[in-house]
C-alpha cells in the first residue's frame, strides 16, 4: 500500500480560492504569496525579443524603484494589512498605488507562474486606501461628474445623445421605447468626445448598412462604471454597473455591442462579480464586425494602401476575460487583426510587445486625469515602439488608447497616425 | 525605518551625500519605497530576520557606483547592491542602517561583437534581453532553469547551472573582462579591461585571476563590492533568430526546429543506470543538455495552476513514468549532419545501456511544454506553485556517480521531515555539466510555507550541515550560501585564511553585505 499522499493542509495551495470574495484575507493570501521572481517586472522571457522592449510595466520602468512594482505592491499591501505601515504613513504609497495603469501587464505575467489576481488586489487596495485618505483629488471631477451626471466627462445628460443626431435618417432605434436584439452602447468617451464621436457614428453607419436589428439608449446610457471602478471607488462602481445590468436585462437586448475596450472590460469582467446576473452577452465591436466580415456580410470594396499596426488596448485584452486557473488568458486579440488583414491594400505589422504581452498606453487606470506627464511618457514608449515596426499608422479600439496615444504623439519629431479601426473601415467600404 | 532613525542628523547627513552623489531622485529613504526591498519567498522573510533597508539608491555607472560606497565606508554603513532582484537569496538586508544599491539605471548592453563572440553587459540587464540579442546574431548564451528575468551578471557569478552549461562551460566559466568596486571604492579592472576600459574579450590577469574572489562555487553573494560591466562569452548558436512559441500564458509550448535540435526521454530501471548513461553521453561528447529531473520538477514547469499540480500528482502522471528517466537534447551546432551523426550515436548508447523510450504521450505533455526551459527558461518561478515556497537540502558538485548517494541521503532526510515536507517522491536532481567530467546533485522540495515548519526545519538543516562539516563535507555543501558558511566549511578545506585575509583587504570597515563573503566582525 503506497503511503498517503502528504498535500498541503491549507486548501488555498490545492486549488486557488477563486470564487472567495476580494476582501483582505484574500489580498494578503495573494501578498503572501509572491515570491519576489520578478516576473512582474518583465515580458515573459520566450517571448522577449529585444532588449529594447523587454519590460512589461510601465509604471516600474518609469519610476525604477521596486516599490512601484507588482512585487512592490504585494510588500505595500502585508505591511498595511500586517499592521506595520498605515496608508497615511508615507506620501508615496498615494502614487504608488495610483500611478498603476491597471494594465495587467503584471498580471498576465504572474500568471504564468502562480495563481493570483494582482489587478483585483490594486483595486482592493486602492479602495481601501480612499476609506482611509478619501479619493484623490485628482479623480474628484470625474467622480463628481460621475455622481451627478452619469458620465465621466462634466457633460450634461441631454448631451450624451449628441452623436446620434447625424444618424436622424438612419431610424436608429431608441431601445427605451422599441425592441432591438442588439443594443450599441457608445460610453461615455465615444459618446461625448467631440474628436472622437465620429467613430460611433461610423460603426452605427456599418450596423445599419449590414441590417443589423440594433438600437441605442440615447440620453439615457450611464457610464459603465469602469473608471469608478479601475480608481477604487467601488461604491460609485456599484451603482453604476447593477443600474445598467438591470436595465439591460429588462429591455431583453441579446448583445450589448461597445466599441469601448474599457466598457468591455468592466461588462465582461467586473460585471461577473456584481450580484445582478446577466441576460445578455457582451461583445467588442470588432468581435461581432469580424463575424460579419467571415459570413461575407461586410465587403471591402476600396483600397487603403498604408502599412499600420495594431495597438491591443488591455482591457480588450489580457483584461477582457473572467480569469480561470490554468486556462489562456484569452481576449478579442484576433479579430481586430483579422478585420485589418481582410481591408485591401492594408499592411499589418506587428510590434514585438502584443497581444497578452502588449505594452499599454498608458491611460488607464486614472493615470490619463490623475498622472498625465507619466501617462503620456506611457504613451510615447509605446509609438516608439509602433514607428519601430515601419508603420505609419497606429490602429486601436479603445477611445481611451486614442486619445492618450494623441496626447503623448504631441511634441514627438516624427508623428505617428493614431486611428480606429472602425474609421479605417470605413475608409474601405 | 524608523521614525527615530529618520530624524537622526546622522541620517539626514547620510542622505544628503548620497542626493549630492548622484541626485536627490535617485534616493529614498521613505517607508513605502523601502519597504519593498527586503521580501522574498526563502526563510529570511519567512521568519522575520530580514528588515527593511534605510536607503535605496538607484546610480547610474561606475562612478557614481563608486561615490555610494565610498559614502558607505565613510559612514561604515553596509550596502548590498543587487542586479535585476529576481529573488533576494542574500540580498535581503540582515542588519539595520543598510543601503541596497539596486542597478535599475544601469541595464545597458554595451557592446555584442559577434566575431570574437562576446557581450559586455551592466547589471540589470537580464538574460532574457541577452538572449533575444544574441539569437538575432546567431549567437547564444545560457539562462538557468530559475529563470532568464535573472541578470545576466548575477547569472554568471552565482553558479550559474544551465542546462548548456553541459557543452559550453556552466556560466561562471564563461565570464571574460569585469569591471567592478571594491568595497573599499578602489575600482579594480580584470582582463583585458585593464589595458582597455572598452575591451572586455580577455578574462585572465593580469598576475593571478582575481575574477576567483568573485565567482566561486556560489558567488560572492555581494560581499566583495558590486561588479559594474562584464564581458561574457557567447556560442555559436544554430536555433530561430526569434524564440518559437505557440500558444498563451499559462500554457505556451516552444518547439525549436527538428533539423537541428532533438529532444529524447529515456527511461531507467534504476538511477544507477540513468547516471551510467549519463556517463555514456558525455564520454561520446554529444549533446547540448542532459538532466535526470526529479519528478517534483516535472510537475513543477509543467502544471499550469495548483489545482493541476496537485490533481495530477495524485494520479501519479509522472511519477509512474518518468522516474529515474534522463533528457537528453541533441544540438547540430554545426549542421544539420552534426545532428543525424549525434542522433545515431545516441540511439546506440540508448541500446547498450537498456534505455527505454519515456510513453510517448508523456513525453509529448513535457517536451513542448518545459524542456526547452534548460535552453531559455521562463517557468521556473513555478516551483512556487506547490506550497508558496520550497526549500533545498544539500547542493552537491562532484562526479556523477557521487550525486548518487548524494540524492539518496536527501531522500532519508526528506522522509524523516515530512510533513512538514510535503509529497516530492524522492527528489533527485542530477546534472551532467562538462561532458560528464562533474555532476550536480541537488535534492528540492515543496513544504509546507508557515514560520513554524520552516523554522524547524532550518533548525535541523543547520543541524546536518554543522554535523556535514564535521564529517568532512563528504556529503555536499549545505543550503546556507555565502559568508557564514564558508567560516564553518573553510576550515575543512583550509581555505578560510585565504577568505578571510581578502575580505580584510579590500573591505576594511566590513560594508560589503556582511557577513559575505566571509564573516570578520567582531
Amino acid at each position: 500500500m503506497a503511503k498517503e499522499m502528504l498535500l498541503p493542509k491549507d486548501p488555498r495551495y490545492l486549488k486557488y480560492p477563486l470564487e472567495a470574495p476580494f476582501d483582505q484575507e484574500k489580498a494578503r493570501w495573494i501578498a503572501f504569496n509572491c515570491s519576489r521572481c520578478s516576473v512582474c517586472k518583465w515580458v515573459n522571457s520566450w517571448q522577449v525579443k529585444s532588449a529594447k522592449y523587454a519590460r512589461i510595466c510601465p509604471q516600474h520602468t518609469k519610476y525604477l524603484y521596486d516599490s512601484h512594482s507588482g512585487q512592490g505592491k504585494c510588500d505595500l499591501a502585508l505591511a498595511i494589512i500586517d499592521g506595520k505601515m498605515k496608508w497615511g504613513d508615507d506620501p508615496e504609497i498615494k502614487d504608488i498605488l495610483f500611478q498603476c495603469t491597471m494594465c495587467g501587464g503584471c498580471d498576465a505575467m504572474d500568471k504564468n507562474i502562480r495563481d493570483a489576481e494582482l489587478v483585483k488586489m490594486y483595486r482592493w487596495m486602492r479602495a481601501e486606501y480612499i476609506k482611509e485618505m478619501g479619493p484623490l483629488p485628482e479623480h474628484k471631477p470625474m467622480l463628481d461628474s460621475l455622481k451627478q451626471y452619469d458620465n465621466v466627462w462634466l457633460q450634461p445628460r441631454m448631451k450624451r445623445n449628441s452623436w446620434t443626431k447625424e444618424l436622424k435618417d438612419l431610424g436608429i432605434k431608441d431601445l427605451n421605447k422599441e425592441k432591438a436584439e442588439v443594443l450599441l452602447f457608445a460610453g461615455c468617451t465615444y459618446g461625448l468626445s467631440e474628436e472622437l464621436k465620429g467613430t460611433v457614428v461610423n460603426i452605427a453607419k456599418i450596423l445599419k448598412k449590414v441590417g443589423v436589428d440594433f438600437g441605442t439608449l440615447g440620453d439615457k446610457e450611464l457610464c459603465c462604471g469602469s473608471p469608478a471602478e479601475k480608481t477604487g471607488n467601488l461604491a460609485e462602481y456599484e451603482r453604476l454597473g447593477t443600474a445598467n445590468i438591470k436595465k439591460f436585462n429588462e429591455m431583453g437586448v441579446k448583445i450589448v455591442l461597445t466599441p469601448c475596450a474599457g466598457c468591455y472590460g468592466t461588462m465582461r469582467v467586473a460585471y461577473e462579480e456584481l450580484p445582478e446576473k446577466m441576460n445578455f452577452e457582451v461583445l467588442h465591436v470588432t468581435e461581432y464586425l469580424e463575424r460579419l466580415t467571415n459570413d461575407k456580410k461586410i465587403k471591402f470594396k476600396k483600397e487603403v494602401p498604408v502599412t499600420v499596426t495594431w495597438h491591443d488596448p488591455c482591457h480588450m485584452g489580457r483584461m477582457g476575460r473572467p480569469y480561470v486557473p490554468g486556462k489562456d488568458l484569452l481576449g478579442v486579440y484576433e479579430e481586430p487583426r483579422n478585420i485589418l488583414k481582410s481591408i485591401p491594400g492594408v499592411e499589418l505589422v506587428e510590434m514585438e510587445r502584443i497581444r497578452e504581452y502588449a505594452w499599454c498606453c498608458g491611460g488607464g487606470g486614472g493615470a490619463f486625469s490623475g498622472f498625465k506627464d507619466f501617462a503620456q511618457w506611457t504613451a510615447r514608449e509605446r509609438i516608439e515602439e509602433a514607428k519601430d515596426t515601419g508603420a505609419s499608422m497606429i490602429v486601436t479600439s479603445c477611445p481611451w488608447c486614442e486619445t492618450n496615444l494623441r496626447a503623448g504623439g504631441i511634441g514627438m519629431e516624427e508623428k505617428m497616425e493614431i486611428v480606429d479601426l472602425f474609421d479605417l473601415m470605413m475608409q474601405a467600404l | 525605518m524608523t521614525a527615530k532613525a529618520k530624524n537622526d542628523d546622522r541620517h539626514q547627513q547620510i542622505l544628503n551625500a548620497f542626493q549630492s552623489a548622484i541626485g536627490a531622485d535617485n534616493v529614498r529613504d521613505n517607508p513605502a519605497t523601502v519597504n519593498a526591498y527586503f521580501g522574498d519567498f526563502l526563510p529570511p522573510k519567512i521568519l522575520g530576520m530580514s528588515m527593511p533597508p534605510e536607503f535605496v539608491v538607484l546610480p547610474n555607472g561606475t562612478m557614481e557606483v563608486q561615490a555610494i560606497i565610498k559614502i558607505c565606508n565613510r559612514y561604515k554603513i553596509p550596502f548590498i547592491p543587487v542586479g535585476s532582484n529576481q529573488w533576494s537569496l542574500t540580498g535581503s538586508p540582515n542588519r539595520p542602517h543598510t543601503v541596497i544599491i539596486d542597478c535599475k539605471r544601469m541595464g545597458k548592453i554595451h557592446e555584442i561583437d559577434e566575431k570574437n563572440m562576446y557581450a559586455v553587459v551592466e547589471p540589470l540587464c537580464t538574460l532574457a534581453q541577452m538572449q533575444a540579442e544574441a539569437y538575432k546574431r546567431g549567437l547564444y548564451i545560457g539562462s538557468p532553469e530559475a529563470s532568464a528575468t535573472a541578470s545576466c551578471i548575477g547569472g554568471h557569478v552565482f553558479q550559474g547551472m544551465w542546462g548548456v552549461g553541459y557543452r559550453l562551460g556552466v556560466a561562471y566559466r564563461n565570464i571574460l573582462g569585469v569591471e567592478w568596486v571594491l568595497p573599499n571604492g578602489e575600482i579594480l579592472r580584470t582582463g583585458s579591461f585593464s589595458q582597455d576600459a572598452d575591451n572586455g574579450f580577455w578574462g585572465e590577469g593580469p598576475g593571478p585571476d582575481l575574477r576567483g574572489m568573485l565567482r566561486g562555487y556560489a558567488g560572492a553573494m555581494g560581499g566583495v563590492g558590486m561588479v559594474t560591466k562584464m564581458a561574457v562569452k557567447l556560442h555559436p548558436y544554430p536555433g530561430p533568430k526569434v524564440w518559437p512559441v505557440e500558444g498563451m500564458i499559462p500554457n505556451q509550448t516552444s518547439v525549436l526546429p527538428e533539423d537541428r535540435f532533438k529532444w529524447y526521454m529515456v527511461k531507467y530501471e534504476s538511477l544507477e543506470d540513468a547516471v551510467n548513461f549519463m556517463y555514456e553521453v558525455g564520454r561520446a561528447e554529444i549533446a547540448g543538455v542532459i538532466q535526470k529531473w526529479p519528478t517534483v520538477y516535472y510537475i513543477m514547469w509543467w502544471s499550469n495552476s495548483c489545482e493541476q499540480y496537485w490533481t495530477e500528482w495524485q494520479k501519479r502522471t509522472f511519477q509512474d513514468n518518468v522516474k529515474n528517466a534522463v533528457g537528453v537534447c541533441l544540438w547540430g551546432f554545426s549542421s544539420g549532419k552534426q545532428l543525424e551523426y549525434e542522433k545515431r550515436v545516441l540511439e546506440d548508447i540508448i541500446k547498450e545501456t537498456g534505455g527505454k523510450p519515456v510513453k510517448q504521450e508523456v513525453q509529448d505533455m513535457w517536451v513542448p511544454r518545459q524542456a526547452n526551459n534548460w535552453i531559455r527558461d521562463t517557468h521556473g518561478s513555478r516551483m512556487m506553485r506547490a506550497s508558496g515556497t520550497f526549500l533545498a537540502l544539500r547542493l552537491q558538485t562532484d562526479t556523477l556517480k557521487y550525486a548518487i548517494d548524494h540524492v539518496r541521503q536527501g531522500y532519508e532526510w526528506v522522509d524523516k521531515f515530512s510533513p512538514p515536507i510535503l509529497d516530492s517522491d524522492g527528489p533527485d536532481w542530477i546534472g551532467g555539466y562538462d561532458f560528464g567530467h562533474f555532476g550536480f546533485g541537488e535534492t528540492d522540495f515543496p513544504v509546507e510555507k508557515t514560520p513554524e515548519a520552516i523554522g524547524d526545519l532550518m533548525g535541523k538543516l543547520l543541524e546536518m550541515t554543522k554535523q556535514d562539516v564535521q564529517n568532512g563535507l563528504e556529503n555536499g555543501i549545505g543550503p546556507f550560501l555565502g559568508g557564514v558558511y564558508h567560516a564553518m566549511a573553510g576550515p575543512v578545506f583550509g581555505y578560510d585564511r585565504l577568505l578571510k585575509g581578502i575580505k580584510k583587504a579590500i573591505d576594511p570597515n566590513v560594508v560589503s553585505n556582511p557577513p559575505h563573503n566571509f564573516p570578520i566582525e567582531n
